[in-house]
């Protein structure tokens, strides 16, 4: 970080970009740039039109107006391969590599590093070429083992690296740290700031502002398109709550405070659930208007747990009880007939109609209030709007089709889909992934209305700060069991990373 | 309609000439215009185009192929695909004859090849969700099956009913409008008002567009499956019964080519293997525009070979024209 004054040539200048999709400008006027050896951070709320950026940048995308110059070359636009050759990679969030093929295959797929006169590929000369590489960032990673048996964040720098090993001048990171457990996130930071060491310019995007103000040496601000603000560490001190306030253009809260409300008995019982042989059976209980955390580490089975209970994941044995009668779910339809609800982690996949439109994802589960024989559509209209409106979900229209909101809205349209159906017991696997500190604290207070209202509700999560003000009780999952429980008074982070650990 | 920003110009740029086209990108409005500039040039070229009987004639000609269209229309919404309609027609045509032809009544021979229809979609829906295999596959497997039924019920001859059940295929209403046109009509209305305005509509455009969050929805995927499979089944037994009625004699592969030109025509009106996409308006003037290009080209003296080929070429561009928005993303 020191001595970066000494080497300040600009290897990226954007100038008077802008981007219009129908009905929405995504980029209006903006203006960036990036020297080599920096790390320049990129917030803004969702929809503000950050993926937007960096897919001009890789190509993806070609602006209206507006030139970027890069290396000296200026142009109107990029295509993919133009970026490429000018230097530019890009690590998006959405998986892009082989499942079946080991980390070393994927990291040289399609390189030059790859010895290209011999007509078959040296295995070994990849792995050791691999090894180099992740040691050169100082992580430790298999590189022989097959990519889909590697942990979340272990694929997440299999994607780093991948990148890397096409020797970058410009390398963008798309909210790279959401994989990874609170106490891996400090890699990722301090592998950022070695690659930036070696003479790469970063474009790093987050949501967390803590994160973002601990990696980047300069941050821009990015409200509806423009550029609000640029921060330059070296000339400034700023705080998250400066940031949130330019992000969204008036003061925010950052720290939630939930509005406590009286829980009532115990409503949802879930008895002696098994779902792996040689963990001990889960049991837990949950009461009217509660809500219920569940900590734990990725892959220690929390997302299978709450599958298993929906009815979506195969149980070995275990009933489910609600108000006293077993309504065991076999399956999601008999689990959605009981009033539960899950809303799933990987939304991408198995939570969102990504070519149908938004009010058509709203309405999917609770189709029946809208119509006996015949839907009204235009009460259907009413209601949606009233849920874009509650969430605050960007959108042009309701007859959009979701795959062109952005990643933020389109987990919003997740939780409005199930709050359209309306349910008593609601599990939620990361609730808030990838949605911007605004729509956070709209979602919390969702939550908490709801838990008024009665509901109870199961949140996974593993960010502290959501953990420790939302939860009534926390369970920690611990290779498929429960390793701890904390009442109210006990829940603090110390007791969730003792029970990450397995001590008491 | 919403809180909607305002539609603005695009500004200049490096529009390419896909972003030009992107208009075109709503398939209904671009079939309506083709379909008139072939009406108008046929009318032009001869003075018999444009005569109301002409017209009544083309929608007689076109309706079993319509019918089926609207089958394929609803599976392929649904994320699916059924090949083996064309040869069910033919099949449940024959069974129909030879019910006639051995003295049952009309009203039985009806019931039963509506209900034999039911039957085999049913079938087909069956192995299609509980094996999880792709359904061309299966269906291009019973479509066989079908065909073979039908050469052994028929002996592998020709079955000719002439003289009865001339209602459902030639008679006219008032002397002007045949019924078919009514039928097809009718049926095209239905499926347009499932599709849109049922929730069970709904449902089957979700599990077409994610059948894994349509599941995870808690909706009875294999239900929706089995019975669209079914219905689409039923609606093949009318369509056979308008077939006969209308030539009077069948042989059992007579349907061979339905199920590919019903897919072809839901191409064209911008149905997409995709699922949960396209619009039955779009799959009817898909079939429309076939049509009457077919009788157009018949009118002008275009050969029947040659129209093969520009039947072949119309699908090749309809489809690519409806990829434009997606070649650049
Ligand atoms: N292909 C597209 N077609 C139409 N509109 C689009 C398209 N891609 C993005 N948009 C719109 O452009 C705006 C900016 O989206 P973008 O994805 O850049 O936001 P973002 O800042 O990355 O948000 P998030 O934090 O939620 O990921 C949004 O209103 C979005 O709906
Ligand atoms: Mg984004």
């Amino acid at each position: 970080m020191e001595n970066k004054t000494l080497e300040k040539e600009k290897i990226l200048d954007v100038k008077n970009i802008s981007k219009e999709f129908p009905g929405v400008k995504a980029l209006n006027n903006f203006n960036f740039d990036l020297y080599k050896g920096e790390v320049h951070g990129l917030i803004g709320e969702n929809g503000a039109g950050k993926s937007t950026f960096i897919k001009l940048l890789s190509g993806a995308f070609q602006p209206n107006i507006g030139e970027i110059t890069i290396s000296g070359e200026t142009h109107k636009y990029l295509t993919p391969h133009v970026a490429r050759r000018l230097g530019i990679q890009t690590v998006y969030q959405e998986d892009i590599l082989v499942p079946g093929i080991s980390a070393a295959e994927n990291i040289f797929l399609g390189t030059e590093l790859i010895d290209s006169k011999k007509f078959f590929v040296s295995y070994r000369t990849m792995t050791d070429q691999a090894n180099t590489l992740a040691e050169q960032m100082g992580i430790t990673l298999k590189v022989d083992e097959i990519y889909e048996r590697l942990s979340p964040s272990d694929q997440q720098f299999v994607k780093i690296l991948k990148a890397l090993a096409q020797k970058p001048k410009v390398l963008i990171l798309d909210e790279p740290t959401q994989a990874f457990n609170v106490k891996d996130i400090g890699l990722v930071i301090e592998m950022v700031k070695r690659i930036s060491k070696e003479g790469v310019g970063v474009i790093y995007i987050a949501h967390d502002l803590e994160e973002i103000i601990e990696v980047a040496d300069r941050i821009t601000v990015l409200r509806d398109g423009r550029a609000i603000n640029t921060h330059d560490k070296k000339l400034e001190k700023y705080q998250p709550d400066d940031l949130a306030k330019e992000m969204i253009g008036r003061p925010v809260d950052l720290f939630f405070k939930k509005k406590e409300s009286p829980v009532g008995d115990y409503i949802f019982e879930v008895r002696d659930l098994k779902i792996k042989e040689s963990a001990k059976p889960i049991s837990f209980r949950v009461r009217e208007g509660e809500i219920l955390g569940v900590a734990g580490l990725k892959g220690a089975g929390r997302s299978e747990i709450a599958r298993a209970i929906f009815g979506a994941y195969r149980k070995l044995g275990g009933k489910i009880f609600y108000k006293g009668k077993n309504i065991t779910p076999s399956n999601p339809i008999q689990a959605v007939k009981s009033g539960i609800a899950l809303l799933t982690e990987s939304k991408k996949v198995d939570g969102l109609f990504m070519g149908l439109p938004v009010d058509h994802n709203i309405t999917v589960v609770g189709i029946d209030s809208i119509g006996k024989l015949f839907l009204s559509l235009g009460k259907e209209r009413k209601l949606c709007n009233e849920y874009v409106n509650k969430l605050n979900i960007k959108t042009p229209s309701l007859n959009k089709e979701i795959r062109f909101l952005s990643g933020g809205n389109q987990q919003k349209v997740v939780i409005a889909k199930w709050l359209f159906k309306g349910v008593n017991i609601l599990i939620v696997d990361e609730p808030t992934h990838g949605i911007d500190v605004n729509a956070k604290t709209e979602v919390y207070e969702l939550f908490t209305e709801l838990a008024a209202s009665g509901k109870s509700i199961i949140m996974i999560s593993s960010e502290m700060p959501e953990l420790i003000s939302l939860s009534d009780r926390i369970i920690i999952i611990r290779n498929y069991e429960i390793s701890k429980v904390l009442e109210k008074n006990e829940i603090n982070e110390e007791n969730i990373l003792s029970g990450f650990m397995g001590g008491n | 309609m919403s809180n909607s920003k305002e539609i603005k110009q695009k500004v200049n740029g490096p529009a390419s000439i896909v972003d030009k086209l992107r208009f075109l990108n709503n398939q209904i409005v671009y079939l309506v215009l083709v379909i008139i500039v072939i009406g108008v040039a046929a009318s032009v070229l001869n003075q018999n185009f444009l005569t109301l009987r002409n017209l009544l004639n083309i929608m007689q000609q076109i309706s079993t192929l319509g019918i089926l269209t609207m089958c394929m229309a609803l599976l392929m919404i649904s994320g699916g695909l059924d090949i083996s309609i064309g040869n069910m027609t033919g099949l449940l045509a024959i069974i129909f004859a030879r019910m006639l032809l051995t003295g049952k009544s009309i009203f039985l021979s009806v019931i039963v090849v509506l209900l034999l229809g039911l039957v085999f979609g049913f079938i087909n829906g069956v192995i299609i969700a509980k094996s999880k295999v792709t359904p061309l596959i299966i269906t291009l497997g019973m479509n066989y099956v079908f065909l073979g039924i039908a050469l052994i019920v028929g002996g592998g001859r020709p079955q000719a009913i002439t003289g009865q059940f001339q209602f459902l295929g030639q008679a006219k209403i008032g002397g002007i409008v045949p019924v078919a046109i009514i039928i097809f009509l009718l049926i095209f209305i239905f499926s347009f008002l499932l599709r849109k305005y049922t929730k069970y509509g709904r449902r089957l455009n979700a599990i077409g567009g994610n059948p894994l969050a349509a599941y995870l929805s808690g909706i009875n995927v294999d239900l929706h499956i089995i019975s669209i499979y079914a219905l689409s089944g039923l609606i093949v037994g009318f369509t056979s019964l308008i077939l006969i009625s209308r030539l009077g004699m069948v042989q059992a592969d007579v349907g061979a080519n339905f199920a590919l030109q019903a897919l072809a025509a839901a191409i064209i009106g911008g149905i997409t293997f995709e699922g949960g996409k396209g619009s039955l308006v779009g799959a009817f003037f898909g079939v429309l525009l076939l049509g009457i290009l077919s009788n157009a080209l018949n009118i002008v003296g275009v050969s029947s070979f040659t129209q093969t080929i520009v039947l072949g070429a119309i699908i090749v561009v309809a489809t690519v024209i409806s990829n434009i928005g997606k070649m650049r993303r």
